[in-house]
């Protein structure tokens, strides 16, 4: 995935002499190719990622097509009242490109481990939000970036995760991964975790659809997720504001009922031991052979019986100190 | 270009803040002479179209000062009475801070820091597109406690952006108090010179010395160029001048009167 990354900016920066890349001082061998084919085209800012965002700003108001690179952990996180002011207000065609999403630096701990980034983005107004899974996704989120004329931002996870297509895509609307004819349980997966939800889905004969476009989602795709009963959502992020949070929101704003729904996320907490990328989503209950078994016991477990009309009307007299997490 | 007249600058100010009940009156004040300087003698624009495609950008990273922006757009025809009579009033389009949704205002000002690192990715458009239009940004010396600002001018200077001319309002105050008190600036010419800028200083309220600076940098090349403009925060009514509690407080019909009577005065 890093390698068709690396051309598809090499060959944007050929076909279009206003695409220029920007870098906080991160990306070192991605760039490489356009560094060697079209070097006024890039330009590495320092580590400075909040004037990286400011510079793009004022390079699209020249008319240059900016893409901003950095971690997900830096862009956006850490420069986000700058997208929000210097970019979105003005609505500008700005592309910003967080990499190593979720807990891909997994030996680098928690400043370089980003599960909140599409949380923080998903409040700003004007901005299209793609996460592609594998390279066939990522190029045409890429390239329908570049098309908009409005601010996106491209969430890219675990590169080297088995690639679930086998040919070019012609749009980034969700796409069905495994067709089957059970319409009664659907599995709704983007960025990394649509390998391995994949894989569960064969195995069960489960309908499993990736969204490798996470804002703006369509009322066909809400129409065709509440054709099914019960809903699986995984995602590499928090369990606040990333896919479920889109496709919830969809749901309500489309005035429709929500499904039931099993929702596979980060857990709201850091990390807090060092280890492989597969030790680090266990600490979330996200490795694979982990997200197997929590599907394998939903789908095992005898369906409860107790509607909430049975629940006794003065419950928040009786709150206790339990939370939710 | 026309001729703009401070002192009826400085009126129309008053006007705003009145019927809008604006506070950041000193901001808007102390930017006067420089901002009728730039859109008198230096800037090039358009008076039928402030977004015309020949213009010098002007930006204003201080966008507490806005109505002084505001009142130069009066007489450039970009807006008109209605705007000052309307200022804040339910559904009127002027903000009190800098956005730059408004025709002539380049880039939102009101979060500091902004306008700057803005205007210097403008600068190097310019440059790559080997198009001589000035950048022309103003920024507060309380603004400069920004981190962000510190950025751009470290880039301004590496990439030898020398169509950037960055102006400082040196009035001495930030929001709670004075700038030696609060985080120390001084020497800003020193600062600006150890980062690559070419710099001057001038009285930023005396009109000839503001062109003449000015004029003096974009002379030279191959560096950005910053202006040291050492002003008084709420310059031009005596009990304005140099009070700092007037950054949050709003005009009476008292005190809008004698404000106006001083400024007729003068």
């Amino acid at each position: 995935m890093r390698e068709v990354l690396a051309n598809l900016i090499a060959e944007k920066a050929e076909e279009d002499s206003n695409f220029i890349v920007l870098s906080g001082d991160h990306g070192y061998a991605l760039f490489d190719p356009i560094r060697k084919r079209r070097p006024s085209q890039f330009v590495n800012v320092g580590v400075c990622e909040q004037l990286a965002v400011s510079l793009s700003a004022g390079l699209a108001k020249m008319k240059f097509r900016p893409l901003v690179y950095g971690l997900s952990s830096f862009i956006p996180l850490r420069v986000v009242e700058h997208i929000k002011l210097d970019v979105c207000f003005q609505s500008l065609p700005v592309v910003f490109l967080g990499d190593g999403a979720g807990l891909v630096y997994s030996t680098l701990g928690a400043s370089h481990q980003s599960g909140e980034d599409l949380a923080a983005l998903g409040a700003l107004p004007n901005l299209r939000i793609y996460s592609p899974s594998d390279r066939y996704e990522l190029a045409i989120s890429f390239k329908e970036a570049f098309t908009e004329s409005t601010p996106a931002y491209i969430r890219i996870g675990k590169s080297d995760r088995a690639a679930c297509h086998t040919s070019e895509l012609s749009s980034t609307n969700p796409h069905t991964i495994v067709h089957s004819d059970n319409r009664r349980k659907l599995l709704i997966a983007t960025g990394s975790l649509l390998s391995p939800v994949s894989q569960m889905a064969k195995k069960r004969n489960l309908h499993c659809i990736s969204v490798p476009r996470l804002r703006p989602i369509s009322k066909s795709f809400v129409q065709e997720i509440l054709k099914f009963e019960e809903i699986f959502i995984f995602e590499e992020h928090s369990s606040h504001g990333g896919l479920c949070t889109f496709i919830t929101n969809a749901i309500i704003s489309a005035g429709e009922r929500l499904p039931l729904i099993h929702h596979f996320s980060l857990k709201s907490i850091f990390t807090k031991l060092a280890g492989s990328y597969q030790f680090a989503l266990s600490e979330h209950d996200l490795s694979d052979a982990q997200l197997d078994n929590r599907l394998s016991e939903i789908l095992d477990a005898p369906r409860s019986t107790q509607a909430a009309s049975h629940l006794p009307h003065d419950s928040l007299k009786n709150d206790s100190a339990e939370f939710l997490k | 270009m026309k001729e703009l007249n401070p002192k009826k600058l400085r009126k129309t100010i008053l006007d705003f803040a009145y019927y809008g009940q604006s506070v950041h009156i000193p901001s808007a004040f102390s930017i006067v002479e420089i901002l009728s300087t730039l859109y008198s003698k230096i800037l090039t624009y358009s008076h039928q179209d402030p977004a015309s495609e020949k213009r010098d950008f002007f930006i204003l990273s201080k966008g507490h000062g806005v109505m002084a922006l505001y009142a130069c757009f009066i007489e450039l025809g970009w807006l008109n009475e209605t705007d000052i009579k309307n200022y804040f009033h339910d559904g009127s389009r002027l903000r009190g801070l800098a956005e730059a949704d408004i025709p002539g205002l380049e880039v939102s000002g009101g979060s500091l820091g902004h306008g700057l690192p803005v205007a210097t990715g403008m600068a190097l458009g310019l440059k790559k597109r080997e198009d001589a239009r000035k950048i022309i940004c103003l920024v507060g010396d309380g603004e400069m406690n920004e981190g962000g600002i510190w950025e751009a001018l470290l880039f301004a200077a590496h990439h030898k952006l020398d169509n950037l001319l960055v102006i400082v309002d040196a009035n001495q105050f930030q929001a709670m108090g004075r700038v030696e008190e609060i985080l120390s600036l001084e020497s800003l010419p020193d600062k600006f010179r150890s980062f690559g800028f070419d710099v001057l200083e001038c009285d930023g309220h005396e009109s000839s010395a503001i062109e003449n600076s000015i004029q003096k940098l974009f002379s030279k090349n191959k560096k950005p160029k910053a202006l040291i403009a050492r002003t008084l925060k709420g310059k031009g009514v005596s009990f304005i001048e140099g009070q700092n509690a007037w950054h949050y407080t709003r005009l009476t019909k008292e005190t809008y009167e004698a404000a106006g009577k001083e400024l007729s005065l003068a």
